[in-house]
C-alpha cells in the first residue's frame, strides 16, 4: 500500500477513481498528454470486473442498434495492436494479443439465421463497410476440426480477436508507475467536492485535490457521479466463467463462448444473469455453461475443470457505454462500459485526449445519459 | 430432478465425522457421510478397518483407538459413501460431489463440515525437487501400504507430529540419518507461560517427553537450532544434498529423501468457498472459521468439527464431533436444551481438558519465520511457479492483498487453489506492508473446490 503523507503528494492535475482496466486505459493516455495522474482505487476485495472478465477485443454484432457502438468497437480494434506494442516496449509484457478473427457458434440453423440477419442489418447500417462471413459446419471445421457434430455452423469476424487481460491490467499498471503516476488503493472514495480549483476527493484515508476528475468505477460510478452533475444509470450483470486445466492447442481462433489462451488454459463462459451485487457461482449456470461448451467441442468433456468464478459486468439500461462530461462542473468526466478490453486502445487514445483537450471528433454525444431521461 | 434429502451431511469420515454420525444416529436423523478417502478413519486413523501393518507397536495404541470410532459408526445407521468428492456447496446447503467419475448432488438441513487439517506448507529453497516429502505423506505410505521412503532419510522441522512419525518409521525399521529440528531458539522459554494449563492434560505431556526419550534412545542423530534449510539436486534433478545451518555453520549432509513438517492448520478449503466468517489464530500462525461453543459457523445450519474448525487434534476432533452432533438434533427437535447439556456435560469436559494443552504446543513449535515468509528465491506458488521475492515486488507496486497479487502473478491460480501458497504469500504481504495478517485476508475460493471434467459436470444439465 502506498500512502502519501504530504499535502502537495496528494494533488495531482488529473484524479482518476478505479484502477481496472479502464481507468488505467485513460490514465495512460492523459499521461501521454503531459497530465499528471493519480489513481484512487479499492484494496484487495472490491468487485473488480476487469479481473474477471474474458479477455476477448470483439466486434462482430456489437452495436446493432448503435451504428456508433460499432463504429468505436471496430476503432479501437483497429487501434489496438499500436496500443498493444506500446505496453511492450514500455514494460516487456507482452499482452498476448491475437487479432487474426474470431468465431460465433451456433448450435441451431434457426440461430444461425437469426445471427446471420442481424450482422447484415450492421453490415447496411455502415454502409457496407462490415466484414462478415457465415460458416456451415463443414466450412467451420476448415478453422477448427474439433467443432461438434451439434453444431449448425458460426459467423466469422475477420477483426475479432483477443487477450490475456490480466498481463493487459498488469503491463498498463507498470508503465503507468513507470510514467511517475500513482496509485493510492486505501479505499473507496465516499465524496467529491468541485472546488474553484478542481475538486477534491475524500476517502477514510484521507483527502485527495485534482484539477480534473475522471469517474472510471465501474459500478461504483453511480454513488459518485451524482456529486459532479453528471449520471450513472448502472446495473450489476453477472457472468460465470470456466476454467480449464491447460490443454494442448487446438483453438486457433477465439468464440464468443470457448477460447484458449497462449498458455493452452481454456475459458468457458458468457452466461448473463440479473442477480444484483452477487458475484457468486451456482452449479446449474456452471453445468450449463460445461454443457454448451461441450457441445461445440465435444474433446473439452475430458478436460478438467480447475475453478469457475462469478463477476458483475458494469451494465446501462441500454448495454452501451457512458461517455460524458459534467455540464455543471466542467473538468469531471465519465467513462463507464463493460467491454473494457475491446475499448482499451480507444480509451487511452481518442477518449483520453477528448478529455485532456475537452475535444473529440467522436460521436460522444450518443454516449450521454440523457439518453435514459428522455 | 429429484434430490435426496438428508437431516445431517457429515463430510469427512476421520474422528470429528466418525463420532458425529454415531451420536446423530441414536437420535434417528437420517444421515450421509461425503468421505474423499475409500475407507473410514481420516488421516490419522487412516485404513484403520483394514491395517497395513501386522506389528502394532509400529504405529501405537493411539492409531488403534481409530476402531471404537469405526465400530460405533458401524452400529450407526449412516450412509456411508466412500470416495466421494465434494465440490460445491450452495448457501441453500445443496452439495455436488462426484463418485466414480459421476456428479450427484443432495440437500442437507444440517450440513456438518469434518475435513480435517492439511499439512502447514514448508517453502524453503528447493522444496520442490522430487524426493522432498512431508511428514504426513510419508505416514499416508505407512499407514494404507505399509510403504516406507528410501534411505538415506532426513527429517527435518518442528512439531509433535514430526517427533511421532520419526518414532513410527524408526520402529518400522527405516533407517533415519538424522532429525534436524528447526524449532527456534528460545521457544521453551517462550512457552513456559503456557506450561500450567497444558499440566490438565498430563497423559498427553508425558506421551510426548517419552518420544523423546524414545528417539534419544534410539542413537539417531538429534540437531537442534537447524535453520537456512537448502535442498540441493544431484545431476539428475532428484534430491541429493541437503545443506543447513547449525549455530552459523554451514552443513551439508547426502540424502534421498527428506521428510519436512512445520505443523498442521485448518483445511479452509470448503469454509471459504462457503463465504464462512473466518478468524486469523495468532498463536497458530492459521486461518480457522469462526465458530459458536457448539461449533456453528457464521451461517446457521453449517457446522464445523475437528481440526478443520481450529487444530487441536483427534481425541478434541472426536469430542467436538459428538458436541457437535448433540446440537444438531437439539436443532432438529430431537432433544430439548436441557438433556443437550446434561448430555454433553461429559465431552465438553474431555474436550476441555484436550484444548488445555494447546496453546503450549503451539507458542513452543510456531515455524521459524524463513518457513513464513521466505526467502526471496524460494517458489512460493508451486503450481504456477511463483517466487516469494516476485510477491515482495508486487506489494512495492502497490497489491494489498492476495486477490491482488493473484491477478498480477497467477499465484494461487493452479490446480491447488492455493492450498499450497494461501498462507505463505498472505504471511509476505503482511511482513511488506507491516500490517498484521488479518487486515491482509485471503484467498477467494472458487467452487469447483476439487477439480473435475467438463463433462461430468455438463452431465448435470441434461
Amino acid at each position: 500500500m502506498t500512502q502519501f503523507s504530504t499535502d502537495s503528494q496528494r494533488r495531482a492535475d488529473v484524479c482518476v477513481l478505479g484502477g481496472g482496466i479502464v481507468g488505467l486505459a485513460v490514465a495512460l493516455g492523459l499521461q501521454r498528454n503531459g497530465l499528471s495522474v493519480t489513481i484512487l482505487d479499492e484494496g484487495d476485495s472490491a468487485l473488480r470486473a476487469s479481473r474477471g472478465n474474458f479477455g476477448l477485443v470483439w466486434v462482430q454484432g456489437k452495436g446493432d442498434t448503435l451504428p456508433e457502438y460499432a463504429a468505436i468497437s471496430r476503432l479501437s480494434a483497429q487501434l489496438w495492436a499500436n496500443h498493444a506494442q506500446q505496453l511492450k516496449d514500455a514494460t516487456g509484457i507482452d499482452v498476448q494479443l491475437q487479432q487474426r478473427g474470431g468465431l460465433f457458434l451456433c448450435l441451431s440453423e434457426p440461430e444461425l439465421r437469426e445471427r446471420q440477419a442481424m450482422l447484415t442489418r450492421m453490415r447496411v447500417a455502415a454502409g457496407g463497410d462490415y466484414p462478415f462471413e457465415t460458416l456451415d459446419l463443414q466450412q467451420l471445421r476448415e478453422f477448427i476440426p474439433e467443432a461438434g457434430p451439434e453444431v449448425a455452423g458460426a459467423t466469422w469476424g475477420p477483426e475479432d480477436g483477443h487477450l490475456n487481460p490480466l498481463l493487459y491490467l498488469r503491463a498498463m499498471t507498470e508503465h503507468f508507475l513507470q510514467r511517475g503516476g500513482k496509485i493510492d488503493n486505501s479505499g473507496k472514495i465516499s465524496r467529491i467536492e468541485p472546488t474553484d480549483s478542481g475538486f477534491t476527493l475524500t476517502s477514510d484515508a484521507g483527502q485527495w485535490h485534482g484539477d480534473q476528475v475522471v469517474l472510471a468505477a465501474g459500478l461504483g460510478n453511480r454513488d459518485l457521479a451524482p456529486q459532479v452533475g453528471l449520471s450513472a444509470p448502472l446495473v450489476p450483470n453477472r457472468g460465470q466463467v470456466l476454467i480449464c486445466e491447460r490443454v494442448k492447442p487446438f483453438l486457433n481462433y477465439p468464440t464468443g463462448h470457448v477460447r484458449q489462451t497462449n498458455e493452452g488454459t481454456l475459458q468457458l463462459g458468457d452466461s448473463k444473469e440479473d442477480v444484483g451485487f452477487d458475484p457468486g457461482t451456482t452449479t446449474d449456470v456452471i453445468a450449463k455453461i460445461a454443457h454448451r461448451a461441450s457441445q461445440m467441442f465435444p474433446l473439452l468433456r475430458d478436460v478438467r475443470l480447475i475453478r469457475a468464478w462469478g463477476a458483475l459486468r458494469v451494465m446501462t439500461p441500454d448495454g452501451y457505454p457512458l461517455y460524458e462530461a459534467s455540464k455543471q462542473y466542467p473538468g469531471a468526466y465519465l467513462v463507464t462500459c463493460h467491454s473494457g478490453v475491446t475499448l482499451g486502445a480507444l480509451h487511452e487514445g481518442p477518449i483520453a485526449d477528448w478529455i485532456a483537450s475537452d475535444r473529440t471528433e467522436l460521436p460522444l454525444e450518443v454516449f450521454n445519459a440523457k439518453r435514459f431521461t428522455l | 430432478m429429484n434430490i435426496p434429502v438428508y437431516d445431517l451431511v457429515i463430510i469427512g469420515a476421520g474422528p470429528a465425522g466418525m463420532s458425529a454420525a454415531a451420536t446423530a444416529s441414536s437420535h434417528g436423523l437420517k444421515i450421509v457421510i461425503l468421505d474423499e478417502q475409500t475407507a473410514p478413519g481420516g488421516q490419522i486413523y487412516r485404513s484403520i478397518s483394514n491395517p497395513a501393518i501386522a506389528d502394532e507397536n509400529i504405529l501405537g495404541a493411539d492409531y488403534y483407538h481409530g476402531r471404537s470410532l469405526l465400530t460405533a459408526m458401524r452400529y450407526a445407521n449412516v450412509d456411508y459413501l466412500p470416495g466421494s468428492i465434494v465440490w460445491a456447496v450452495s448457501p441453500d446447503l445443496s452439495i455436488s460431489f462426484s463418485r466414480a467419475g459421476k456428479s450427484s448432488q443432495i440437500k442437507a438441513k444440517k450440513l456438518l463440515i469434518a475435513t480435517g487439517a492439511q499439512e502447514r506448507p514448508v517453502p524453503f529453497p528447493g522444496w520442490t525437487l522430487p524426493g522432498v516429502l512431508t511428514c504426513g505423506a510419508a505416514q499416508i505410505l505407512l499407514k494404507s501400504s505399509g510403504l516406507t521412503p528410501a534411505a538415506p532419510l532426513i527429517l527435518a522441522g518442528s512439531g509433535p507430529l514430526l517427533l511421532l512419525i520419526a518414532a513410527q518409521l524408526n520402529r518400522a525399521g527405516v533407517e533415519i540419518e538424522a532429525i534436524l529440528d528447526t524449532t527456534p531458539k528460545g521457544r521453551y522459554l517462550k512457552s513456559l507461560r503456557y506450561l500450567p494449563a497444558a499440566l490438565r492434560n498430563l497423559p498427553l505431556l508425558i506421551k510426548g517427553v517419552g518420544l523423546l526419550v524414545e528417539l534419544k534412545r534410539s542413537g539417531i542423530r538429534y540437531v537442534n537450532n537447524v535453520s537456512q534449510l537448502k535442498a540441493l539436486p544431484g545431476s539428475n534433478q532428484l534430491l541429493s544434498k541437503l545443506q543447513y545451518s547449525v549455530d552459523n555453520r554451514i552443513e551439508t549432509s547426502s540424502c534421498t529423501t527428506l521428510l519436512v513438517h512445520q505443523g498442521v492448520v485448518p483445511n479452509v478449503q470448503l469454509t471459504r468457498a462457503l463465504q464462512l466468517e473466518h478468524q486469523w489464530d495468532e498463536l497458530q500462525q492459521c486461518w480457522k472459521p469462526s465458530l459458536d461453543s457448539w461449533g456453528e459457523s457464521s451461517q446457521a445450519g453449517i457446522f464445523v468439527a475437528g481440526d478443520s474448525g481450529g487444530i487441536a487434534g483427534a481425541r478434541a476432533a472426536e469430542y467436538m464431533g459428538e458436541l457437535t452432533a448433540q446440537r444438531i438434533a437439539q436443532q432438529l427437535g430431537k432433544l430439548n436444551k436441557e438433556s443437550l447439556l446434561k448430555q454433553t456435560a461429559k465431552a465438553g469436559r474431555l474436550l476441555y481438558q484436550q484444548q488445555a494443552i494447546r496453546p503450549f504446543l503451539d507458542a513452543m513449535y510456531q515455524p521459524a519465520d524463513e518457513f513464513l515468509k521466505p526467502s526471496d528465491e524460494t517458489l512460493v506458488c508451486r503450481c504456477e511457479e511463483v517466487t516469494a521475492g516476485q510477491i515482495r515486488g508486487m506489494v512495492a507496486q502497490g497489491c494489498t492483498g492476495p486477490n491482488q497479487t493473484k491477478a498480477f502473478s497467477r499465484a494461487g491460480m493452479g490446480p491447488c487453489q492455493g492450498r499450497l501458497c494461501g498462507l505463505t504469500v498472505a504471511q509476505i504481504i503482511a511482513d511488506e506492508r507491516k500490517v498484521p495478517v488479518k487486515d491482509v485476508g485471503y484467498y477467494k475460493i472458487r467452487s469447483p473446490i476439487k477439480p473435475l471434467t467438463i463433462g461430468e459436470i455438463a452431465d448435470l444439465a441434461e
